[in-house]
């Protein structure tokens, strides 16, 4: 397991060098230019090329990037054009709101999703079978900005039950030691805080579960289908094991294997529709703020907040392949 | 065994008749899903070519007196969807619509489709160092989220319609190219190309008869699945401001963000465009999910 570990960790190595010469290639690449971008349209010449000086632009390529390699290695990813301020104090002030975003859209998914297609599988050929498969067809069909504008029509326009923006109410009163405005209600005793920021988070994990739910929902049914037809289910059944102690011991723990892998690169296209989700609901996370950094062509906040999205993404990717090495036996071995 | 071998039992085994896409078509012919989506697709197309002939009014023809008092003028007999806060007729533009969605999604899926099934069957047919460095890379561009990535394309070829199809097509490249590889390096071992080389075939010919015919079928699923994708990410992308720079285009993902603002009054200016986007990616979703049973090899030969 530790050799596994330490060569998975290796190959992350060349991938984030990769990632690292890619965003740095295409700053480069953005018309204008941080120069241009930093002193707008009408900079005179000589202007520009002092700023090229003091960024160092006017060195040779490789000592950019060794200079860019330095600096962001040690944590410094710039400074925002909008508000200038650190781009890593905006991250670590906004990313809390999209992890609890995420991380509500995947319980949201997995806890339809994983019984829906259990069942589905369970029940195959039924009425319910088929629906299942349709309404995951259609999940997968929806934008997810058109469901997070319809469902806040109907649940916080028309009907009113729940907030349409934000993370908590403004005229609640509470402490945020965490960011995590839930897990700060808890931590503090503000019971009511923490519960005004599950309602506020309620509609965009809905929007933004949508697609992973009906993707796991389908793994999950295909995956069950396949294992319900194992010679050793059939055994357990054949010597007398309970249907609930087969469903759960042999079925259910073979066919989560394939959908630990799916999770994984659902966070990817979570993170990617959290851009699209918070700026439906006006949540402040990174996505809402790269999206709006893209507006305002503020090229550190777009670079470095990719990064470190890219970076979350490659770890979360790591840690869902260490532990299907857990959930699977057989691989530790190999 | 997978789903699709399971669903098969209970039909009866025939024996194979005539080829891989010949029972793919037959078995297409029989699968419900296969012939809705189908439907809908159709419709999304027909729309597209006839909007000049079936749309009611002109894309861009206003009529200000239906929206002199507030927006909007909703269905009617002469409006079918109602008309838009400019007062334009909300049918035609979306037919209208319908083209810009279909050549966006076959653009998109054209340049992800050749640039990532080129560099897959590259990797795939000759390995090594080339083709080391090619999975590195797709691997790299996969860390990224697919809608960032497309938004720093954007950023980077600027605005416009057809700076976001190559964009939302270069994400696609890494799904494609793992795809082709996977396929190129299960069929390099079969037989018939043992066979093809030891008569003295050159390598090129191979890979572009003998093996890419036959390692091409998942591929063909994944451009139908992306096709519903790209119209999606565009939608998206028009949302967050980075679409078509002109406004008066009706393109479906614009003409949903700027009625958000009247979503109280006439909602049914946002909804219309959002159904027709599903509508045309859950027709491609189905065809595509239809087409994966059909052209599987292993369930040749059986109804």
């Amino acid at each position: 397991m530790l050799r596994f570990i330490v060569r998975r960790l290796l190959l992350l190595v060349p991938i984030l060098l990769g990632l690292s010469i890619l965003i740095f290639l295409w700053i480069r690449a953005l018309p204008g230019g941080p120069a241009q971008s930093l002193l707008g349209e009408r900079a005179t010449p000589q202007a520009v090329e002092q700023i090229r000086h003091q960024l160092g632009l006017d060195k040779p390529i490789y000592e950019q990037y060794w200079a860019y390699l330095r600096t962001t290695a040690s944590g410094n990813l710039g400074i925002s054009i909008a508000s200038r301020r650190p781009v890593t104090t905006e991250i670590r002030e906004r990313f809390p709101a999209t992890i609890e975003l995420t991380v509500a859209a995947m319980i949201f998914a997995l806890s339809i999703g994983l019984p829906l297609g259990f069942f589905a599988a369970k029940r195959h050929g039924s009425a319910f079978d088929h629906l299942s498969l349709v309404g995951s067809l259609i999940g997968i069909s929806i934008p997810i900005f058109f469901l997070a504008i319809i469902l806040k029509y109907i649940f916080s326009v028309r009907l009113g039950w729940l907030p349409s923006v934000g993370r908590q109410d403004v005229l609640i009163d509470a402490e945020h030691p965490t960011g995590f405005y839930v897990l700060d209600g808890i931590v503090t005793g503000n019971w009511n805080a923490a519960w005004d920021a599950v309602k506020h988070l309620i509609l965009p994990a809905i929007a933004l579960g949508s697609i992973p739910l009906a993707i796991i929902a389908r793994i999950t049914r295909a995956s069950a289908l396949d294992v319900q037809n194992e010679d050793y289910v059939r055994t357990a059944r054949a010597k007398g094991l309970s249907p609930g102690i087969v469903d759960r011991r042999h079925v259910m723990r073979n066919a989560l294997l394939p959908v630990a892998t799916i999770i994984g690169l659902q966070v990817g296209l979570l993170l990617g529709g959290a851009v699209l989700t918070e700026t439906v609901f006006a949540i402040p996370g990174m996505g809402s703020w790269l999206a709006q950094a893209i507006f305002n062509r503020d090229y550190p906040v777009i670079q470095g907040g990719v990064l470190f999205l890219a970076i979350v993404f490659v770890f979360v990717n790591l840690i869902v392949d260490l532990s299907y090495g857990l959930l699977n036996p057989r691989i530790r071995v190999s | 065994m997978s789903i699709a071998e399971i669903e098969a039992e209970t039909f009866t085994l025939e024996t194979p008749t005539g080829g891989l896409w010949h029972e793919a078509w037959r078995r297409l012919r029989h699968d419900k899903g296969a012939i809705v989506g189908f439907c809908f697709v159709a419709a999304f197309v027909l729309c597209a070519l006839l909007a000049p002939w079936i749309a009611p009014y002109g894309p861009l023809e206003q009529n200000l007196s239906l929206v002199a008092h507030g927006c909007c003028a909703g269905p009617s007999s002469a409006h079918w969807f109602g008309v838009d806060q400019l007062g334009r007729d909300e049918l035609s533009r979306i037919l209208w619509g319908a083209r810009y969605s279909l050549v966006i999604g076959v653009v998109a899926v054209t340049v992800g489709l050749s640039i990532g099934s080129l560099l897959g069957s590259v990797a795939g047919y000759f390995g090594g160092v080339l083709g080391n460095v090619i999975m590195r890379l797709m691997d790299i561009m996969l860390a990224i989220p697919g809608l960032l990535l497309a938004i720093g394309i954007v950023a980077v070829l600027g605005p416009g319609l057809f700076q976001i199809m190559i964009a939302v097509g270069v994400t696609s490249i890494p799904i494609f190219a793992r795809l082709m590889r996977g396929s190129i390096l299960a069929q390099r071992e079969n037989d018939f190309v043992l066979a093809a080389r030891s008569v003295g075939v050159p390598r090129r010919s191979i890979l572009g008869q003998h093996i890419l015919p036959n390692a091409i079928s998942p591929v063909i699923v994944q451009a139908t699945l992306a096709l519903a994708t790209a119209i999606i990410d565009v939608a998206g992308l028009a949302f967050l401001g980075l679409g078509d720079p002109d406004p008066s285009r009706p393109e479906w993902g614009a003409m949903l963000t700027n009625t958000n603002e009247y979503l109280q009054v006439a909602p049914f200016l946002a909804i219309i465009p959002g159904i027709a986007i599903v509508i045309s990616a859950l027709g491609f979703n189905m065809i595509g999910d239809a087409l994966r049973e059909a052209l599987d090899p292993k369930l040749r030969g059986r109804a």
